[in-house]
């Protein structure tokens, strides 16, 4: 092999496939990510509707790039109460995903939750007036259309109710847990 | 401008790769400096996601990139002791992949993006950009095909695997969203394109690169031909199934973390292979780096090389990852493969090979060290701001003090940052300016000597 180029290539492309196969192939067969929650069935925008609308703002202006949407059972995100822990079934309609990588800014997996209407979109114009002190630039750019859709999108972005009492009742055992 | 000059297509790449580490880089300084002033140009065009995502991928694509099709259209013939199978295809792929790059740039800042990182050019710019990595990648393939010289070096190697997988990889990544089944699927994919453009491209050129630099740079052999194959084989065999680690205590099921965490741990046999390799290498000539500026960068790269990769497997730990993802501990360790570690090779593959394809020495060395010092001193303030950053940040959040409150608390480091990064940017322009003086020197000599036999003859 020392001597053959093709030889190289060959086996590097075998191996090459091998974890195609394990990280790409396998898992288009995993009814965990493939089969959507009923939260998940929440994020099922109509076509052309506010939030699916919303969504490409969200998209367009790079907001994934600052906030993940990604809940794990972990301290570092039950201690800030980010809400429900996320499932692979709850992203079965995004597309894009929208995940993220950095939270620069908090997580907006149920940001829906926290606020309302009226503070998201006072939050988008002019955060300082909301938040402080915060890195979150101003988005008064946006057209009036577009700040309706985004703000849309964001109080979109919730568990159904019977996710969120399992998720409360939960919290309750694990502080009662802790007290004893 | 498609001449068939010799060594015009490796020259040219360099030209392109280093214009454009000055525009990725400052993408990169206005980044770091919208965290310290978020309403610093701040409209629809240049806000904080679109100008953080054209950086990564210009430093990648644009920069990185084009430096090793530069590095690899002069190592590829020498190794293969043959010469480029076609200049002209070189020149015009970079014509080509450099209006492909622009396209991207643009597409960037309008807002245009597949959200996958490493991956976020929209799908037309990706199928372009494909092409133009065929073209390279088929010219270069063509070159080995003629090779005159029968040993297959260990950098060959290195550069056939890393020119076959990043194609592949790259369809993988890009695949059109609306073909896959789900959110969580398309992240994998996503993720196995952002893993392996640095682990089966950045990573495998880069070490092809410090094979074929050391013993050329320190005149002595490879310290071990075995080895290196060890090391190859192993890159080869566990860096494809790193993806999912990204995903870690996450939305995937428990397989599937297990099948991307097991093998970045693993993965710390063929970085000690590497590096035995390296260093063994070195041995004796050590004091040669007091001299020699691209011996420097490129021993400086092993180092930043061996850190990263003791913090990949670490980070793959699912509890340390608990604590630091997320975090700014995350872009520190996203900085020291593409900059401390492969830059600095690549930086060192201009200085070492800029001067025989122009028949004349970089025109100033003192250059060469700002350059070093101002990267080197500039990467270690600004990674350990952001390290640091990411350990109390991660803490922070665990202790459940309220999110806007962590955001205050990071001010120093992001300014520590920012400082370290405009050091890292200054130095580019050391780089630039030597490149250009060189160049321009190198054909007023060749123009004088050409005179001055017209004249004696």
């Amino acid at each position: 092999m020392e001597r053959k180029p093709s030889a190289v290539l060959i086996v590097a492309l075998i191996l090459w496939t091998f974890g195609v196969a394990g990280t790409v192939i396998l898992p288009l067969f995993d009814q965990e990510i493939n089969s959507a929650t009923a939260s998940g069935e929440l994020r099922n925008y109509p076509e052309d509707s506010a939030e699916a609308r919303g969504r490409e703002v969200y998209v367009q202006n790079g907001c994934q790039t600052c906030h993940t949407q990604f809940v794990r059972a972990l301290p570092a995100d039950t201690n800030q109460n980010l809400g429900p822990v996320s499932k692979g079934g709850d992203y079965k309609y995004d597309l894009p995903h929208l995940l993220g990588s950095n939270r620069t800014g908090p997580d907006l997996m149920w940001v829906g939750l926290k606020y309302n209407e009226d503070w998201q979109r006072q939050h988008l114009i002019d955060p300082q007036s909301t938040s402080p002190g915060t890195i979150m630039p101003s988005f008064d750019y946006l057209t009036n259309q577009e700040l309706d859709d985004l703000v849309a999108y964001l109080m979109s972005l919730k568990p159904t109710e019977e996710r969120l009492e399992e998720y409360k009742k939960e919290r309750e055992e694990a502080k009662s847990m802790d007290h004893n | 401008m498609f001449t068939d000059e010799k060594w015009s297509s490796s020259k040219n790449w360099f030209i392109a790769a280093v214009f454009w580490i000055i525009i990725g880089m400052s993408m990169g300084l206005l980044t770091a400096t919208k965290q310290i002033w978020p309403e610093l140009l701040n409209n629809r065009w240049t806000t904080y996601g679109h100008v953080r995502s054209a950086h990564v991928m210009l430093v990648i694509y644009a920069w990185l990139s084009m430096a090793y099709v530069g590095s690899m259209f002069y190592m590829i013939p020498k190794l293969a002791k043959t010469k480029v199978y076609s200049e002209k295809l070189g020149n015009f792929a970079l014509v080509f992949y450099n209006i492909v790059i622009l396209e991207g740039f643009f597409a960037l800042l309008f807002g245009q993006t597949e959200v996958i990182e490493y991956g976020e050019f929209p799908l037309w710019v990706d199928v372009q950009l494909l092409v133009a990595i065929g073209l390279v990648a088929y010219n270069l393939f063509k070159t080995v095909g003629r090779r005159q010289e029968k040993m297959l070096y260990v950098s060959l190697w290195y550069f056939l695997g890393s020119l076959l997988w990043l194609p592949l990889t790259w369809i993988v990544g890009n695949f059109p969203a609306q073909w896959i089944p789900s959110g969580v699927q398309q992240g994998l994919m996503g993720w196995f394109l952002g893993h392996n453009a640095i682990g089966l491209w950045m990573t495998t050129v880069g070490v092809g690169q410090i094979y074929y630099l050391l013993p050329k740079l320190t005149g002595r052999p490879l310290y071990s031909h075995q080895l290196s194959m060890i090391g190859f084989w192993a890159i080869a065999t566990f860096y494809v199934w790193n993806g999912p680690h990204h995903l870690m205590n996450g939305p995937i099921p428990g397989w599937i973390s297990k099948a991307g965490v097991i093998p970045s741990i693993v993965l710390l046999i063929p970085v000690w292979a590497v590096l035995a390799n390296f260093w063994g290498t070195m041995k004796g000539s050590w004091s040669q780096t007091r001299t020699s500026v691209p011996l420097r960068f490129t021993v400086a790269g092993t180092i930043f090389y061996l850190f990263a990769c003791l913090q990949g497997p670490l980070q793959a730990l699912p509890s340390v990852s608990s604590v630091i993802k997320f975090t700014h501990w995350t872009v520190g360790h996203a900085h020291m493969g593409p900059f401390g570690a492969f830059s600095f090779t690549s930086f060192a593959a201009i200085y070492y090979i800029l001067p025989k394809i122009v028949g004349r020495e970089m025109f100033s060395k003192r250059a060469m060290e700002a350059h070093f010092w101002f990267s080197t001193v500039g990467f270690l303030v600004f990674a350990f701001s952001l390290w640091i950053a990411g350990v109390v940040q991660g803490f922070a959040w665990i202790d459940g003090i309220p999110f806007l409150q962590t955001v205050l608390m990071m001010e120093p480091y992001v300014q520590g940052r920012a400082i370290g990064g405009t050091m890292m940017y200054v130095a580019q322009f050391f780089l630039a300016w030597n490149m250009y003086k060189t160049i321009k020197l190198a054909k007023l000599e060749k123009k004088q000597q050409a005179q001055q036999q017209a004249a004696t003859a």
